[in-house]
């Protein structure tokens, strides 16, 4: 005869279970949690996959030239001075300004990436035809922006144009050169305060930064986004 | 929970990129000059020069300033400094008790308000100028932390009515001395330790001869007197051999030699003129001009004559190559459509030709700085043939010499030694 055993209690059975799986379990979904809330935005707002980018090599205005001769200078001869101890006295007749030429679309377009490499003058006529905004920057590529996308143009060319690397450092530092500030802007766009989330490592590129961010005046935010950078701030990531 | 709330925040926050911010110089003020007037305004006057050839600084007009002229070293009023926009300020104070000159010489941060270099710096009172270079020299390299060429001297060629001389001068063309006599000497080329000058001079009557001259002693010695036409000496980084040029057989090609001149033994062999050469940094290659291909065009080869590879290719008389010291560039002159030689640069890799000198007379024999922030070059501007010198970008041009009846054959000296 088989000795039927008690039934064992919810509460025994319980008892004898380790508590490992329940730990294992919460773990698991705070695991999916923080997965969740990383991999979630990125869906969401994922970057487009990587193509192979497609170089566009503008035509300069000018006239076609055999390549086997020798290349002309790429920008306008620099004005040579008389001699190392000459010192300019500006002419007593100023000579007549000349007929002003319109430039022409690749003129303007080059004029724009010559500025995109920082080496054009920062003020330039944009090119009156060109589909965009009214407030929106030379190096933008949209026609139409949202309000705050705008702004954050604003943003940034209101900045660029304060923003002046020392050229007493080297070509060779400056290629490794980054730095990040996080600055919170005001309701009227004043800058409340800003920090270094990143320093360069070069105290001239940082004071330029600093001195960049000091002398800039940026326009009223737009009342949607004005809470948060006021409260959140807006990150500014510099490189040479 | 924190981490992923702040995790949360920062995703939120806008993120700006900015990249392209205009490079420009360096605003500094030069405060009048403390103490012993003339000596201090002539130490001064030269130490602007020097930081307005750089490239580097922008000199503020003294008229602009409103610190007391007679602010000290210590207690400035930075924020006086800071409202005419400089960024860096020198003060000099100098004493000349006797023949010597000396200067306490300093650089402060006017944003920082902080002494950046501080220095007293000795000289007799002839050799004053050599405070303002030395000090220049220590100013760009607190900032660059790259060697500065101040204390640099070049040598060159000069006119004269007998002929043509070898003469030695500081960087900016002040302090000739000539080295040599004035029969017909040319193409001066230093030693790396900057002691010696070899050069080619017809001085013997039997031709093109290659000699070498003490830069202190003036000694001349022969180096390389093989057959009728031996030139263009230039020495090898390490200073233990030197490249020529000479013609032997009806045909020229390029030989290296040991430093005395011995051991000379030939590179090239090709059909056409193979002249002009000039060492990589590294003294692995070497950059000459040959005409193998019918026209003049820039090769380089192994330091062995092995190797060799064609580089320019646009122009039908591209000649004078000169290896930056960066090793990335060659400048050299080239003849373009007009018949005008101009200077040019190509880089090693990839071979680009970039333009440096345009409707500015003739421009020729190219010689970098040591540092490779500057070239020096002769030029037909303005009249008589003149050295100047540019930034490797064909910016910044500027006078060097100002010789009655010419200069020519520039060559840049080395650094000096490190003390």
């Amino acid at each position: 005869m088989s000795e039927s055993l008690p039934p064992k209690s919810v509460l025994a059975l319980e008892a004898r279970t380790p508590l490992t799986p329940g730990i294992a379990l919460a773990v698991l979904l705070h695991v999916v949690v923080f997965g969740a809330a990383l991999v979630l935005p990125r869906l969401f707002d994922r970057a487009p996959p990587l193509r192979k980018p497609i170089i566009a090599h503008m035509v300069a205005l000018g006239k076609p030239r055999d390549p086997h001769l020798l290349p002309r200078k790429e920008l306008a001869p620099p004005a040579a001075a008389a001699s190392p101890m000459t010192v300019p006295v500006p002419s007593s007749k100023p000579s007549p300004a000349p007929r002003k030429r319109e430039p022409t679309r690749q003129e303007l377009m080059q004029r724009a990436l010559a500025r995109a490499t920082g080496r054009a003058e920062p003020r330039e006529e944009p090119d009156p035809e060109r589909a965009g905004s009214a407030k929106g920057t030379p190096e933008g590529t949209a026609a139409t922006a949202e309000e705050g996308d705008a702004y954050f143009t604003a943003v940034h060319d209101a900045i660029l144009e304060n923003y002046v690397v020392p050229s007493v450092i080297s070509e060779r530092e400056r290629l490794y050169l980054s730095a990040s500030v996080l600055a919170w802007i005001g309701p009227g766009g004043q800058i409340l305060k800003h920090e270094f989330q990143k320093k360069s490592g070069n105290a001239f590129f940082d004071q330029a930064l600093e001195l960049a961010i000091q002398r800039t005046k940026l326009p009223p935010p737009p009342a949607e986004i004005a809470k948060s950078l006021r409260d959140t701030g807006v990150v500014l990531n510099f490189k040479p | 929970m924190i981490f992923l709330l702040a995790l949360l925040l920062a995703a939120e926050r806008p993120v700006i990129d900015l990249s392209g911010g205009r490079v420009q110089a360096y605003p500094l003020a030069m405060a009048r000059p403390l103490g012993v007037q003339d000596a201090g305004v002539a130490v001064q006057s030269v130490l602007s020069q020097d930081f307005e050839r750089s490239g580097l600084f922008k000199l503020l007009d003294p008229a602009s300033f409103l610190a007391r002229p007679t602010e000290g070293l210590t207690n400035i009023d930075y924020t006086k400094w800071q409202a005419v926009g400089a960024q860096g300020l020198i003060k000099i104070s100098c004493d000349a008790p006797g023949a010597e000159v000396k200067c306490d010489m300093r650089l402060y941060d006017v944003a920082h308000g902080v002494e950046l270099l501080h220095g007293t710096y000795n000289a007799p009172r002839a050799a004053m100028r050599q405070i303002a270079h030395r000090f220049g020299d220590d100013v760009v390299r607190y900032f660059t932390h790259e060697p500065a060429i101040f204390q640099t001297r070049i040598a060159y060629v000069r006119e004269t009515e007998q002929g043509k001389q070898i003469v030695v001068a500081d960087q900016d063309g002040a302090n000739v001395q000539p080295l040599t006599g004035a029969s017909i000497n040319l193409l001066p080329a230093w030693t790396p330790d900057g002691r010696t000058i070899a050069f080619t001079s017809f001085r013997d009557g039997l031709g093109a001869h290659i000699y070498a001259v003490d830069a202190g002693t003036r000694q001349v010695r022969p180096l390389v007197l093989m057959g009728d036409f031996a030139t263009g000496a230039v020495y090898a980084p390490d200073g233990l051999r030197f490249l020529f040029s000479a013609s032997l057989d009806d045909n020229t090609d390029i030989y290296l030699s040991q430093a005395d001149g011995s051991a000379g033994r030939r590179l090239t062999d090709s059909r056409g003129i193979d002249i002009s050469a000039s060492w990589s940094p590294d003294g692995k290659r070497i950059a000459f001009v040959s005409e193998r291909a019918g026209s003049p065009q820039i090769y380089t080869m192994a330091a062995d004559g092995s190797d060799v590879r064609r580089l320019t290719f646009q122009g039908n008389y591209n000649q004078e190559p000169a290896w930056s010291p960066k090793g990335d560039l060659i400048a050299f002159s080239g003849r373009d459509e007009h018949r005008i030689f101009d200077l040019y640069t190509v880089a090693v890799e990839g071979g680009k030709v970039t333009r440096l000198t345009q409707n500015q007379g003739t421009n020729e024999k190219p010689s970098w700085a040591p540092n490779g922030r500057y070239l020096l070059f002769s030029s037909t501007r303005g009249g008589k043939r003149q050295l100047w010198e540019t930034q490797p970008d064909g910016s910044n041009q500027r006078a060097v010499t100002s010789e009655r009846m010419g200069a020519s054959d520039p060559a840049w000296g080395p650094l000096p030694a490190s003390k």
